[in-house]
């Protein structure tokens, strides 16, 4: 199909915005950190330093435990979730959002709640102070927050698997251990293969768990890059280091991506092939156990954290917390009140949930026209996540602070970096549910005198509004919990609520932390709510 | 199995959901190499029966014998009973070859005897040519064919075939209708085939029956099914006309009905429609009770105006159970 120059044009909003404040800045952070670094050979000098090495070595072990672990865990719960139905199935599948749209410093929370010094186990059960800290509590963070996304995708491969070609195998006389291998088990691998991908992604590049839970011994290259430029002020040790980072993980997000388009459904339909429960079935019995003991574990660190709201903490009442995180002491010590920075967490997430729906429309308009472009398209859209949240904020910062003049930049880097990292998920959001759309009613539209553009938007749009409506609640969600990038921008007046809770784990008021975090919950349950209602989908 | 053992036996099967009955106790036979068609509505029960035959659906009463044996306990994979659906399913990342070679593959077959049962089918279906293309390379009429030759290539006891012509245009359609029963009748496999199009049913069937609400009505040579409608929704569903007859309705089809010349003919239907269809002329009319007729009128014909009120005749009417 031929695109016209107008069509052209409507990718151009999306192009700009990740050129002007992507591309460029991260070219630009690269360009002056190698020319800072002596060139290609202070590279060379810089992997050599042993500190660097070590926290390649750290990315790459944190990750692959991890990623090893959530796909083993995760799955035959996301086989059962996404294969069999079950009474509250639609529920759980919601529900494993839920940690995906939280910042990691809540699950680290629980992860103390639960196994460190004088937590909710490990003060009955002293070795379960195993997983308080150190390698063992990081790669337990990285699993509560990843193994849900492995279930998640491993479910989706399930719904895009052919029921009519598994039942067809049957009765050529294929046993279902053939017809898992030969039809439905290959796309539950592919999703198993994607989220263990991503989880390999997201624990490598992981900043919050490593600095909370172990120290610089176990910092990965993002930690070690922060650390380079805000505690070392080495800016073009880290900028060289960055650039090494993106080469190096340049090949799971590219294999993240390529496997989770073969997830994308023909036509935007997913087969949803599940199935009523088989009665007197072990195998199907164990995996139902499974996937109660593995998300029961998630559950319970995530509850750790409510429960520690509320619950009496040493010589201090039942909720108690919830007071002193409100008082003025807190706001001298964060140097913002909660309230005040709360308002600038959902000002930042809405206007970064804001400028992502208007960037995608047309986008996905004009994904839909090609699938060559769509590709194209989310690639250049994944490159933001492929540089990490870090690196992103540092360009961001050293290419536009400069020009845009000091700390009134700052809210608008912190809003351009939210709606960048959420822009990829949003794009996928809306455009799997558009290409599911019959095209006759646009058809209609341009046959009665419609451009192609005003057709999408009086045909389409109007037919995909849960799809729009739930990318934009993704965006905002998203926003809400991202920390990385704000942390690394923000200033005092600017801390939101996930950056003034590392403000209070990091200086151990942890009473006041899971007040902070348990608020945090409750905005992701809220927003977890709104994506639910209705069976909107999130696309991962 | 004895002689006068039919291949596939169903007696009394029913099967529901969610604790609604969807098959009532449904019972037929189909003999060494025959061809049956079972026609009814959407939601006859029709593709729910077959999946209860293939063994994909659990039954809730009756039974199912292939050759004289139970098939109660017995799982999909190990019935000799293959499903064909009304999407071809075929695997998009194996070539037409391979999907034809698949189930022989399966049964661990020699390689030689693969190829030479896979070219067979290939010559019989006429897919010479298409054997290293892949599935989403070839038509409609072309991918069912493929997914008939996967299915003989398994040489089950029983095909059972689940709409394969739906999506089929209407020129292919008969073209491929043909290659099907000629294939069937060439490799000798017992078939079950369902559909809602009375003239694809009665084209390939060798005994018909029609299913109404998940029960079967009428069984038996399509010319006697077709003759010999006994109930008003089988009548309807053939094709003919339920008029009220003295002692009761009758059936009569289109093509039976006259203009009554008589002056003093009440004249109750009233015309609603007309128009030419081919060479013939076809008026469309509504009776006192608003129940529709149609009225197939041989040249030369004048459509009247809507609203003329008719009185009509018929030369042969069938009567009906009420």
């Amino acid at each position: 199909m031929r695109r016209s120059a107008g069509e052209w044009a409507l990718f151009a909003p999306i192009l700009a915005f990740v050129t002007l404040f992507a591309l460029l800045p991260v070219a630009f952070l690269f360009a002056t950190s190698l020319s800072g670094a002596g060139g290609w050979g202070g590279l060379g000098a810089l992997l050599a330093d042993p500190l660097n090495r070590q926290a390649v070595g750290n990315s790459l072990l944190q990750g692959g435990l991890s990623a090893g672990l959530a796909v083993a865990l995760g799955y035959p719960a996301g086989v059962f979730v996404g294969r069999y139905l079950w009474p509250g199935r639609s529920v759980v599948r919601s529900v494993l959002l839920v940690p995906f749209l939280l910042p990691s410093l809540v699950v680290v929370l629980g992860v103390e709640d639960l196994f460190g010094t004088a937590g909710l186990l490990s003060g009955r059960i002293p070795e379960a102070s195993f997983f308080g800290s150190g390698v063992p509590g990081i790669v337990l963070v990285n699993l509560v927050f990843n193994l849900p996304l492995v279930v998640l995708l491993t479910a989706t491969g399930c719904e895009v698997a052919s029921r009519d070609l598994e039942e067809t195998v049957a009765t050529l006389g294929g046993s279902p251990a053939r017809a898992y291998r030969d039809t439905w088990g290959r796309p539950t691998w592919v999703g198993a293969a994607a989220g263990g991908f991503l989880t390999f992604l997201f624990s490598a590049l992981s900043f919050a768990p490593p600095i909370l839970l172990c120290g610089a011994r176990c910092y990965t290259v993002e930690a070690r890059i922060w650390s380079l430029d805000t505690v070392l002020l080495d800016p073009s040790g880290a900028g060289v280091l960055a650039l090494a980072m993106v080469v190096l993980f340049v090949a799971p997000s590219l294999a993240y991506l390529l496997l989770a388009r073969r997830l994308r459904p023909s036509g935007g339909r997913r087969e949803s092939g599940a199935r009523p429960l088989p009665r007197r079935s072990l195998g199907v019995g164990l995996l139902a156990a499974e996937t109660v003991v593995v998300l029961g574990g998630v559950a319970l660190v995530l509850g750790a954290v409510l429960y520690r709201t509320v619950a009496p903490y040493g010589h201090q009442g039942a909720g108690a917390a919830w007071g002193t995180l409100f008082a003025p002491s807190t706001a001298a010590r964060l140097g913002i009140g909660i309230p005040g920075a709360l308002a600038n967490t959902l000002l930042f997430a809405v206007a970064a949930a804001g400028i992502a729906v208007l960037l995608v429309v047309p986008a996905a308009f004009s994904a839909l026209r090609g699938a060559r472009a769509g590709t194209g398209l989310g690639l250049l859209l994944f490159a933001p996540l492929l540089v990490s949240p870090v690196v992103l904020a540092f360009a961001l910062a050293t290419f536009w602070r400069p020009l845009l003049g000091g700390e009134s930049a700052v809210w608008a880097l912190v809003i351009v970096s939210q709606a960048m990292l959420a822009l990829p998920f949003a794009l996928q959001t809306l455009t799997i549910p558009l290409s599911g759309l019959s095209p006759e009613a646009r058809e209609s539209a341009q046959t009665l005198g419609a451009p192609r553009f005003a057709a999408f938007l009086d045909a389409d749009l109007p037919r995909a509004r849960q799809g729009l409506l739930t990318a934009g609640l993704l965006a905002f969600a998203l926003g809400l919990g991202e920390f990385t990038a704000t942390f690394f921008l923000v200033t005092p007046r600017y801390t939101t609520l996930p950056v003034a809770l590392y403000g209070l784990v990091n200086s151990r008021q942890l009473p006041l932390a899971d007040a902070a975090a348990g608020l945090l919950l409750l905005l992701s349950l809220a927003v977890f709510l709104g994506l639910s209602f209705g069976g909107r989908r999130v696309e991962l | 199995m004895s002689s006068s053992e039919p291949t596939l036996s169903v007696g009394g099967l029913s099967a529901a959901w969610d604790g609604a009955p969807v098959l009532r106790s449904v019972s037929f036979d189909v003999g060494s190499g025959e061809l049956v068609v079972l026609l009814g509505p959407n939601g006859s029960g029709k593709t729910t029966l077959l999946r209860c035959l293939a063994g994909l659906e659990p039954i809730t009463a009756g039974r199912v014998r292939l050759e004289g044996r139970d098939l109660a306990r017995v799982p999909p994979h190990r019935r000799g009973i293959a499903l064909m659906f009304q999407e071809p399913a075929l695997f998009s990342h194996r070539t037409v070859f391979e999907n034809i070679a698949y189930a022989p593959l399966l049964q661990r077959r020699r390689r030689a005897e693969v190829d030479d049962e896979v070219s067979r089918l290939v010559d019989l279906l006429r897919l010479g040519g298409l054997e290293d293309r892949d599935p989403e390379t070839l038509s409609g009429g072309e991918r069912q064919k493929v997914a008939l030759a996967r299915t003989l290539a398994a040489r089950p006891r029983v095909v059972l075939l689940d709409e394969p012509f739906a999506s089929i245009d209407v020129e292919g359609k008969a073209e491929l209708r043909a290659e099907f029963r000629h294939a069937l009748r060439a490799s000798g496999t017992s078939a079950v085939h369902v559909t809602h199009d009375r003239e694809e049913g009665f084209f390939l069937g060798d005994r018909v029956g029609l299913l109404f609400d998940g029960a079967l009505e009428t069984w038996g040579p399509p010319a006697d099914v077709f003759a010999t409608p006994r109930t008003p929704r089988a009548a309807r569903f053939l094709g003919y006309n339920v008029l009220p007859g003295p002692a009761g309705p009758v059936a009569v089809l289109p093509s039976e009905l006259a203009a009554d010349p008589s002056p003093a003919a009440p004249r109750p239907w009233t015309v609603v429609a007309a128009g030419t269809v081919g060479r013939e002329g076809l008026v469309i009319l509504r009776g006192p009770a608003n129940e529709r007729v149609e009225w197939r009128v041989p040249e030369p014909f004048e459509p009247p105006s809507m609203g003329t009120p008719v009185a009509l005749t018929w030369v042969r009417s069938r009567p009906l159970r009420p």
